[in-house]
């Protein structure tokens, strides 16, 4: 004779794809500190018209004529919509993953326990970046940091923003700073790393000089692009893997130009993250770096320091995506020579295919250095008041 | 030898799926129709631990060389027998467990009985099985 389970929960799926289910969980953290910070939390809106009461009513009519007509490289191949398809949220049409506050707080925040999300927009959105008319870009990135506030920043004390802004001119970027950098939800300022120069380039120091006036990072996520750029100089991978595979080259070359133009010596307090773009290559960048400098350092006499102190102590990178490397001890002497505890920040990315949740994205860590990469590396870089601590560790 | 009943055979039609939680563990079962034929998963990626029976089933692309004129023609294969786990994508045979990007990582599997109109797992069967 069998036994039954109809006690038990049971949840049917049937065609339309994946209920949510138990994922996982995470122990919850101590009531006294912040214990998990998270710096790469996308949010969007579900329809482009949800900005135009943001915007001014010539670009309302631009919205509601052109749509937001944003320049993408085209890679139709990331799965699954590029959105973890075992959660949906019951307040959007199928296959719609621009998640609501309510449901990032149900699937992310609580179900994980982040004290401290940071938004950084959505990544189809980055074509703002790259769009020919810079006052256009200018006007989406105030809509959406406006729809920001009023729809996630009020809402909840966890959520802080890195508001966007966009390079196409460095003015309007500075003004867009200054109008929200009084709000301490703002923990941030996001430019896509796909810029049309270099971040070391003289154009886009007032950026960086309103930036550091306010103590605020630039946390700058892969993506953007500009018209007629392509990801390496011999154009565009025709797969998506490829183009996954050009991140760490970008990175690489916005951190060497911030370090060799003298932006850190110009600016002392100023930090830069550089976000979904792995993270290792800045191993060999630092090494790399501080070689050439002892030889070739005579043609930048501006930089005092080792190439690699500047990195450490003003350039900071995420965890996503993550390294797998076929033995785990390999993981910890990454985290080693990257100088983790000093550099390394904890991105979940969700909610993207590829996302990595906080407890299997690395190896058990000693306890130093997971509390730094977790929580302090973040709060050291980001600006979040105390009170705003005592908000969410309340 | 002991035997739980988890669904009814009408419950689950050709190419749907059934979660049973909590089952053997908090994250429990997924029991997958495959053409007429019943398995049973663990609802755990090996892999970063996702909640693997709530990806999308579907086949796998195929090709015998790289694009080109002539050749590596971008086939389909196996449409309905494949789950790819929501978190990162890696795809599992739902008959075998057996994970295809990785030889050496497979999910848990539990051997259903077909009984009349009952689905049955022999859970103790699988107290012998180790786990990947």
């Amino acid at each position: 004779m069998a036994q039954t389970i109809d006690k038990l929960e049971q949840i049917h799926i049937g065609k339309k794809g994946a209920a949510p289910i138990a994922a996982p969980g995470w122990a919850g953290r101590p009531a006294d500190r912040v214990k998990l910070v998270d710096c790469d939390v996308h949010h969007s809106f579900h329809d482009p018209h949800q900005l135009l009461p943001y915007l001014p009513k010539f670009y309302q009519e631009h919205l509601l004529d052109q749509g937001l007509h944003l320049p993408g490289a085209g890679y139709a191949n990331t799965p699954f919509r590029r959105t973890r398809p075992d959660i949906k949220d019951p307040a959007l049409q199928e296959r719609d993953f621009n998640f609501s506050l309510e449901f990032t707080q149900k699937e992310l925040l609580d179900r994980w326990s982040i004290d401290i999300a940071l938004l950084t927009g959505s990544a189809s959105f980055y074509g703002y970046a790259g769009l020919p008319d810079p006052d256009w870009a200018a006007a989406l990135c105030t809509a959406y940091n406006d729809w920001t506030i009023e729809h996630w920043l009020e809402k909840d004390p966890r959520v802080v923003n890195a508001i966007l802004i966009a390079p196409g001119d460095p003015s309007l970027a500075v003004k867009e700073i200054h109008r929200l950098a009084h709000r301490k939800d703002t923990a941030a300022v996001m430019m896509p790393m796909q810029s049309p120069e270099l971040f070391g380039k003289r154009l886009y120091h007032p950026i960086w000089e309103a930036c550091a006036e306010h103590d605020l990072p630039v946390v700058s996520h892969i993506g953007g692009g500009s018209p007629g750029s392509t990801p390496t100089p011999s154009g565009f991978p025709s797969y998506y893997m490829e183009s996954r595979m050009t991140r760490p080259s970008v990175a690489s070359a916005q951190a060497a130009s911030l370090i060799v133009e003298g932006v850190f010596e110009k600016f002392p307090n100023f930090k830069v993250a550089l976000i979904e773009a792995q993270q290792m290559w800045a191993v060999p960048l630092m090494w790399h770096m501080d070689t050439d400098w002892k030889a070739i350092g005579d043609q930048t006499p501006w930089l005092k320091r080792l190439p690699s102190e500047y990195f450490r102590e003003h350039i900071r990178v995420g965890t996503q995506p993550m390294h797998e490397p076929p033995q785990t001890e390999q993981v910890y002497q990454m985290l080693e020579m990257l100088h983790a505890d000093e550099t390394l920040i904890f991105c979940s990315d969700f909610p993207h295919f590829d996302w990595n949740d906080p407890v299997t994205v690395l190896p058990k860590l000693d306890e130093h250095t997971h509390r730094r990469i977790f929580a302090e590396n973040a709060l050291d870089l980001l600006r979040i008041s105390d009170d705003m601590i005592e908000a969410v560790v309340a | 030898m002991r035997r739980i009943v988890v669904a009814k055979v009408g419950e689950i039609p050709a190419g749907e799926r059934k979660i049973i939680v909590p089952f053997r563990g908090r994250a429990g079962i997924g029991i997958f129709n495959v053409k007429g034929r019943f398995y049973a998963l663990r609802n755990i990626c090996p892999h970063k631990r996702g909640p693997l029976c709530t990806g999308e089933v579907a086949g796998r692309s195929t090709t015998s060389a790289p694009p080109s004129l002539t050749g590596g023609f971008v086939g389909y294969e196996r449409e309905g027998e494949i789950i790819r786990c929501p978190w990162h994508a890696w795809q599992f045979d739902i008959a075998t467990g057996q994970c295809l990007v990785d030889p050496d990582v497979r999910v848990k599997t539990y051997p259903i009985i077909v009984d009349g109109d009952e689905l049955i797992v022999d859970v103790d069967v699988n107290d012998f099985v180790k786990e990947g």
